[in-house]
């Protein structure tokens, strides 16, 4: 197995960079996304402006000491607005991603460990679940439902499902066939020891990174779905609303601002979140470490 | 091969049904399809009575000659709603075999000729989109490869994770206003007269999807390319002295593209949803903006319609390119 040269070993090798610390960009990255985290916890009591009062200042200005951000066409207060659109962004990433891993990790688990039957029916689950494009079969759930904050929260978390389960199960199928499971079987182990105690810790960590890399992609999704008029109803703020808001042919000719600051504040936390969710794959891939 | 090709043919056929199914079933179990159709009146709950003769019909409904329980019963019949939803699949599916997607309930067209004249603008928009992400990513790939490590491998692998951290409609955003509001270079939205207008007014757009497909291409054939270029037969043309760009060109190419003719079937999804979104922000009357508009009005049979041609035409596509790649690569058919 290690004895293959995998391509990321040789991109690191060429690059001259087998690091085995995480690296201070990695840090940089965490502390951004704990940032704007906090923030968006926090945003209720934060001394900033209502999000939905208008005319907080002069309609469509562009950033002052007043309204740090800018203001709006109604005059609502752009970086409020903000801060407060990460809270729904974040919640139906972080909802969707937990409910993908939980779900499609435990169905991978299972599917990997019993092979069998059992396999082949989540493995053609999977298989169909990817046949859709991804936004498609988004629209598809969201479109007959309500769409409140648990309901895109949860289609995000169904386009989670495949791919995660299907990281799970590889990472089973390999683990599954190791000295220490073989060991604890043959002490006498039940299966449901051996799944939660020795196969669990291992397949959670490459897991790890494509959950934060999840988070980034259902973030995006949100996004998307707001273009297609389909993200959380009503006045909820989300970072896709407000830079669909500030799209708008209008206020994007002269007031570029109103849509720049929320696609800003979403380009550098998915950044943040691929980045850091690299830098852990790589931290944690083992076969690199053999080689 | 044979045996290989039958067995795929057997999968795809299963998936085919699966996706169909997945998407008839989610549109038809959630939400009331009853209630698209005819308006709130399907929401009426005293039919039973009226037809034991107990209460007078009433007449609410958008058709006034007819009581709302008869516009029930008929919507009910045509739509063959009395039916399990498994009943209804099969015979939908006998309608899609020869070509009836149904008719959408908003203008009563049928949803195969919305379909049809919607279709082409979104494939041209992904097509070029296409070209353009090869046309850059091939070149910068094999650059990068070339002078691995160096200054340009740095620039174009930084200009690449920036480029696929940014979402698709981000970059459309910002592409709009800088080239079509600030500079006005190209136009903002499609203009439908010629051929040339059109591929004009579709550049952007294009440039927009391709891009952050050119980034993943061209991270995927740099590092093919440095896979091949420790290949015996690679050092063996170095040490005939053959020139490098022969070497690149001629002998490592082909093998690196092996990952990318597969990614290429994967990132078709991905195209497609982002030709959904990006079909909106450049005002393209594409079958995207069709399903957007359809989903607000609640026009199911062309929801349906347009998302299971799409469905399909994605497996198909990916049925494709698995039986290419299992033709270029041997190694495929026997794992």
């Amino acid at each position: 197995m290690s004895a293959t040269i995998t391509p990321d070993a040789i991109d690191d090798e060429v690059a001259g960079a087998v690091q085995k610390t995480l690296g201070i960009a990695f840090w940089v990255a965490i502390a951004w996304i704990v940032i704007i985290s906090l923030a968006a916890l926090l945003a209720p009591v934060l001394p900033i402006k209502d999000p939905h009062a208008i005319a907080t200042g002069p309609p469509r200005v562009g950033p002052s000491m007043d309204n740090l951000f800018g203001t709006d066409a109604l005059g609502r207060d752009v970086f409020s607005r903000t801060i407060w659109g990460a809270r729904i962004s974040l919640a139906v990433g972080f909802l969707g991603i937990f409910l993908g891993v939980v779900v499609g990790g435990a169905l991978g688990i299972v599917a990997g460990y019993f092979k069998g039957k059992i396999d082949q029916v989540v493995s053609f689950g999977f298989f169909t679940l990817l046949s859709f494009p991804a936004l498609v079969l988004a629209l598809l759930i969201t479109a007959s439902l309500n769409r409140s904050l648990l309901t895109v929260a949860m289609t995000l978390g169904i386009l989670g499902i495949a791919p995660i389960g299907r990281l799970a199960r590889a990472s089973t199928l390999v683990f599954a066939e190791r000295e220490f499971v073989q060991a604890s079987r043959v002490i006498g182990a039940k299966n449901g020891r051996i799944i939660i105690r020795e196969l669990l810790p291992n397949v959670l960590i490459p897991m790890g990174a494509l959950t934060l890399l999840g988070m980034g992609i259902s973030i995006v999704a949100e996004g998307s779905l707001a273009f297609l008029g389909l993200s959380v109803e009503g006045e909820a703020i989300s970072w896709g609303k407000s830079i669909v808001d500030g799209s708008q042919t209008r206020d994007l000719d002269n007031n570029p601002h109103v849509a720049m600051f929320p696609i800003f504040a979403m380009f550098l936390t998915v950044m943040a979140l691929n980045f850091a969710g690299d830098r852990i794959r790589e931290y944690t891939d083992v076969k690199e470490t053999a080689f | 091969m044979t045996q290989f090709v039958a067995r795929r043919v057997l999968q795809l056929m299963l998936v085919l049904l699966a996706v169909t199914f997945l998407a008839f079933s989610s549109l038809h179990l959630l939400g009331n399809p009853l209630v698209n159709i005819i308006g709130v009146v399907a929401e009426i709950d005293y039919c039973d009575d009226v037809a034991a003769g107990l209460r007078e019909d009433s007449h609410s409904g958008a058709n006034i000659a007819k009581g709302d329980c008869e516009l029930i019963a008929e919507a009910k019949a045509e739509y063959r709603l009395d039916e399990p939803v498994v009943k209804r699949y099969v015979l939908w599916l006998g309608d899609i075999a020869q070509g009836d997607l149904g008719r959408s309930f908003q203008n009563d067209l049928p949803v195969s000729d919305i379909v049809r004249q919607k279709m082409p603008k979104s494939l041209l928009l992904m097509v070029m989109a296409e070209i353009i992400a090869l046309v850059v990513a091939i070149p910068m790939g094999i650059w990068a490869a070339y002078r691995a490590g160096r200054r340009i491998d740095r620039v174009t692998s930084i200009a690449s994770f920036g480029l696929l951290s940014i979402p698709n409609f981000a970059l459309g955003v910002i592409l709009l206003q800088v080239f079509a509001f600030r500079w006005q270079l190209l136009p903002a939205s499609f203009d439908d007269t010629s051929v040339f207008t059109r591929l004009h007014s579709l550049l952007l757009p294009a440039t927009t999807l391709g891009v952050g497909i050119a980034a993943t291409y061209q991270r995927l054939l740099r590092t093919d390319l440095l896979t091949t270029l420790q290949e015996d037969f690679v050092h063996m043309a170095r040490a005939k002295g053959m020139p490098d760009r022969h070497i690149m060109l001629r002998h490592s190419l082909r093998p690196s593209m092996f990952s990318l003719i597969t990614v290429f079937g994967i990132n078709t999804g991905a195209l497609i949803g982002g030709s959904l979104v990006i079909e909106r922000i450049y005002s393209i009357p594409g079958i995207g903006s069709e399903i957007v508009t359809a989903v607000v009005r609640d026009d199911f049979p062309v929801v349906l319609g347009a998302v299971v041609v799409i469905a399909v035409g994605f497996v198909l596509i990916n049925f494709v390119v698995d039986l290419l790649y299992s033709w270029l690569d041997p190694r495929v058919r026997v794992s």
